[in-house]
Formats: structure tokens, sequence, C-alpha cells
């Protein structure tokens, strides 16, 4: 079909110029930013001073910052098993022709249409309440008091194993769904061929379904990493020192903080902004190169 | 092929199957409890909820009343549907005519701006706002409905672009050279032949749109902080912060409940098309 430049330009001129202002005129902003003394955020570049990395040196001499970096490592990589172990687990037996498994994915996906801030508090202040939570009168009644008496939000280690949590049971049916996806593509002719050479059920499992998922599993990995470093809404309702995550640190340096003393400083969460880019670019390049497989998307 | 088991062979089969069952339905059940529990505390008296005897003392209608318009959650609900239902049609009308023409058009920049979308979809928000927050009070639009409806509309523009111009080009080119013989021009042939043959992809990743944006909470929290403004998430959360002070329990409940239904009903309404959205489309949920 022939096509002339105006038409061309009708169609896709609104999305780029878009595109400019939003991606790509900030992406550049914000890593000049970076290095620079900047005095707020609503400051001209003409009034910056250039302070090469000493911003990014700042940073990594901050006890907070180092501290939402090693939580942002410690989601990504607890948490994460969690989440993924366990959205396998779901996505095989919901793919093992139970009765009523379309209903069982519709139930365990429906946290995920709910936004973070009301799971966030549905849990803190429901399930993991000390005087009348689910979790405490549940064990109450099973007679296990330990377990009735754990508390889960004292600060000093239970918050951040409470938020967390929270986080794989509004998050697991996204990756579940991804994987049954990918479970229903592969042909049932393996599967039987492997029965009738007497394989059992694990056998199967560990010789077609997970080689045969390798890619989707690197896509949700992917996934995952670019997820884990956008976490926010829990990490501000499981409000404490211990489970500041990265773009919590960067919010509190920006628009400051209630509960802790921040120096509001811009060009320091320019910084940190890059930091996280680089770190989640880093490591999805790692999976890509680790995990070769052709369905491999994203 | 059938295969007949054995009596035995058949029992094997589905006590096999038994671990599986128990951990689903355990999840059900869990996530029947904690969503019964709360639509019962939300219609409780703060005593009743300490007392764990929920709804006690009478059906407490007034919650949502205390909610709703002396707390303002009706404000934030409407600013929720403003933004999402402005920024999920506005995304349509930049996206579709971009993926068709990125998918069909032939000329030298076509894959460069291809490749600057998908670029775009993996730049993470944080890398954004400073700028933009800079740009808007330059304009005088911090604080203001337009700058959200706007970053929320072009923050999706690089993915649902991408999205579906999949689907246009595995359109046939036969559509189109039947209109061009006709006489059709492109917009006529984009607008009333190719636009209704993708039609399920543009529903499929306008929902999805749709439950991103009502459950966005950073750029909101950042853009849309007055509380004129606030979205329900940003509202939800101040509310339980000043609640948690006057220690109105049951008023918490109240506000997380009205902040989880929309989501919930349109999710019962839509699952199938949802969750197929997910399993068949294959779209970022």
């Amino acid at each position: 079909m022939k096509q002339s430049k105006g038409t061309i330009a009708v169609f896709l001129a609104p999305a780029i110029i878009l595109f400019a202002i939003v991606f790509i005129y900030p992406v550049v902003r914000t890593v000049g930013m970076s290095f620079n003394e900047v005095g707020n955020i609503t400051a001209d570049s003409s009034t910056w001073s250039w302070t090469g990395i000493s911003n990014y040196v700042d940073l990594m001499n901050t006890r907070l910052f180092r501290i939402s970096m090693v939580n942002f490592l410690k989601i990504w990589i607890f948490t994460g098993i969690a989440t993924l172990v366990l959205a396998l687990l779901l996505a095989t037996i919901l793919t093992s022709g139970i009765i009523g498994q379309k209903f069982f994915r519709a139930v365990i996906y429906m946290p995920n249409v709910i936004s973070g801030v009301a799971v966030g508090y549905m849990w803190l202040l429901y399930v993991f309440n000390a005087d009348y939570g689910l979790l405490h009168s549940l064990f109450l009644k099973l007679g296990w008091e330990t377990a009735a008496n754990f508390q889960w939000l004292s600060v000093g280690g239970n918050v951040f194993l409470a938020m967390c949590i929270a986080y794989v049971f509004s998050s697991v049916g996204y990756y579940m769904l991804m994987y049954i996806s990918g479970i229903e593509k592969i042909s049932k002719d393996y599967y039987e061929s492997a029965t009738l050479d007497g394989a059992n059920g694990f056998q199967k499992f560990m010789n077609i379904t997970l080689p045969l998922l390798k890619g989707v599993i690197g896509t949700s990995i992917t996934l995952w990493t670019s997820r884990v470093m956008g976490f926010f809404a829990l990490s501000q309702i499981f409000n404490s020192t211990e489970t500041t995550v990265p773009m919590k640190y960067v919010y509190q340096l920006l628009f400051g903080s209630s509960d802790e003393v921040t120096e509001l400083k811009v060009g320091k969460a320019a910084a940190a902004a890059v930091v996280m880019t680089v770190t989640v670019t880093i490591i999805s390049m790692v999976i890509k190169r680790v995990i070769k497989d052709e369905n491999y998307e994203i | 092929m059938k295969k007949t088991y054995p009596s035995s062979d058949r029992l094997k089969k589905n006590v096999k199957k038994v671990p599986g069952y128990l951990l689903v339905i355990l999840w059900t059940v869990f996530i029947a409890v904690l969503f019964g529990w709360l639509i019962l505390a939300s219609l409780s008296s703060t005593k009743d909820i300490f007392s764990g005897t929920l709804l006690a003392s009478g059906v407490k209608w007034e919650n949502y009343y205390r909610a709703l318009i002396q707390n303002k959650m009706l404000r934030n609900l409407g600013n929720s549907c403003l933004y999402t239902f402005s920024s999920i049609i506005l995304i349509d009308v930049v996206s579709c005519p971009a993926a068709y023409c990125l998918a069909r058009m032939k000329f030298k920049l076509n894959p460069v701006i291809e490749r600057l979308f998908v670029v775009g979809i993996s730049i993470p928000g944080i890398m954004i706002i400073m700028p933009m927050f800079y740009m808007f009070s330059k304009l005088d639009l911090t604080n203001s409905r337009l700058s959200i409806i706007f970053l929320y509309t072009v923050m999706s523009v690089p993915y649902t672009t991408y999205y579906l111009l999949t689907f246009f080009r595995g359109v046939s080119t036969s559509y189109e050279e039947a209109a061009y013989i006709d006489g059709a021009g492109p917009y006529y042939t984009f607008l009333k032949i190719m636009l209704p043959l993708v039609k399920p992809a543009v529903v499929t990743v306008t929902i999805f749109n749709f439950i991103s944006k009502w459950n966005e909470y950073f750029l909101a929290l950042i853009f849309a902080s007055k509380s004129e403004l606030r979205t329900l998430g940003v509202g939800l959360h101040q509310m339980v912060q000043s609640l948690l002070v006057s220690g109105d329990w049951a008023g918490m409940f109240t506000a997380v409940v009205v902040a989880f239904i929309p989501t919930v009903v349109i999710y019962a309404i839509l699952a199938r098309q949802i969750i197929s959205g997910v399993t068949e489309g294959g779209v970022k949920g």
C-alpha cells in the first residue's frame, strides 16, 4: 500500500511526540541531574552545579540506601523463589485436569486486580493483627499458642517477612497464569509417550515441563526483576526502616518523610534512579544470557 | 484414544491428585475467609471487631456513609474514575493509529521507532518522575487533573502500541488491497476496516490498562497529592493513617472494602476475558 509522508505523520506523530516528552527528555535530564548538585526538584538546569560522580559516592555511603538495595535483593531472591516456585506448583496442579480448575485459576489470580494499598492494609490490619487477626485466631483455635502469639508486625525482623508474605499472595496468580499458558502450549504427545514409558508425575515434570518452560520462566524472572524494583506501596504500608526499598528511599529523598530525618537531595535521588535502572538492566541481560531459548520474550 | 484404567489404577491416579486439591482448596478458603471477614468487619462496630463478635451490635451501614461522604471516599472514587477512564481512552486514541502505522507503512525510520518503543517499555517510572515534576511546575500543572491523566496516558503508550502492533501484523493485507482498489483512503481503511478486525485485542489491552491505572499508586501520590485530587489508593492510605490515630478500626475496614470492591466486581464480570488475556494474549497484567 502506498502512503504519503503526511499520512504517516498523522498516524505516528502523536505517539512519537508524547514519547519524546515523557521518555526521552526525562531520561536524559535524570541522568544529567545525577552528576550535578541540584537545589530542589523544580530547579532550572542553569542553577545546577557539576559535581561529577559525588552523588553516586554519597549514595553508596548512605546507610538507608544500602539497606534498601539489600532489601531489593532479599525480595528479589527469597520472595522471588517463593512466588515463582509456588506459581509453578499451582500451574502444574491447575493443568492436571482437576475438577473446577478454571474456577481455582480465577480465584487465585483475583488478588492481582486489587490495588497494592488495599492488599497491604488487608494483611496489615487484619491477617497479621495480634488481637483479632486471621492468623492469631486460626492458630488459637488449633491450640498452637506459639504460632498464635507470633509477633508479625514487631520491628526487628518479622515485619519484613510479613510484607513479603503479603507480596507473594498478591502476585503469585499472575505468574501462575503465565506458566499455565506455557504448559498448555506443550504438546500432549510428550506426556503420553512418557506415561507409556512408565515415567511418574515428578519425572514428567522434571524432564518435559521444566525444560520446555525455560523461555517462559526466563520471561517471568525478567518481569519479576523490574516489578520488584518498582515495589513501593507495600513498603509504604508496612512502614519501617527494615522494609525500606529503593523506590521508597528515592521518594523520601524527593518529598521528605514523616518518620525519619531525611535530607532532600534531588541529585542524589537521580543517581539512585540511575543505579536502580542499571541494576535491572544488568540482571535482565544476565538472565537472557543464561537462559538461551528462542521462545524467550521481552 | 480413550484409555480405560483398571479401577485400582484410576483410584491411584485420583489419590495422587489429593495434595493438589488440598492446596488449591485451602487457598480458596483462605481468600473466602479473608474477603468475607473484611466485608462483615466493614459493617461492624470497632468494639465488635476487637471482641471477635462481628455484627453483634447490629449492621452498621453508617460506616459506609462515614467513609464515602464524611471521609470523602466518594470524591476519591470519582477521581479514580476520571483519571482511569480518560487515560484508557486516550491511550487507545494514540496507540491504535501508531500501531497500525508501524505494522503496515513502509518508511526508513519504522524499525528504529519500534525499537524505541520496546526500550520505552522497560524504562522504570522512577527515571521519569523528576523531570516531569519539573516540567509540570513550570507549566503550573502540578496538582492538576490534567497532569496525572497525561502521565497515565503516555506511560502506557509504548506497551499498548507494541502489543497491538503484532495483531495488526497478523491481519491479511488483502483487506487493505481490496479497500484501496475500491478507492478508500488510509483513514477510512484504518477506521472502518482494520480497527474492527483487531477489536478483540484492543478490548483486552484496554481492560488491562484499566486495572493498572485504577491501581496505580506511585504517580498518583506524587502528582495528585492534594486532598481534592486524590485517587482511591492514595485516599485510602491517608485515611487509614488518620483513622489509626482516632482508633476507628471499623472505618478502616470500610475504607479497605470500598477500595477493593470496584475492581473485584469488574473482575467477577470479566474474569474469563482477563484470564485469557494473560494466558493467550500474553498481556502484562
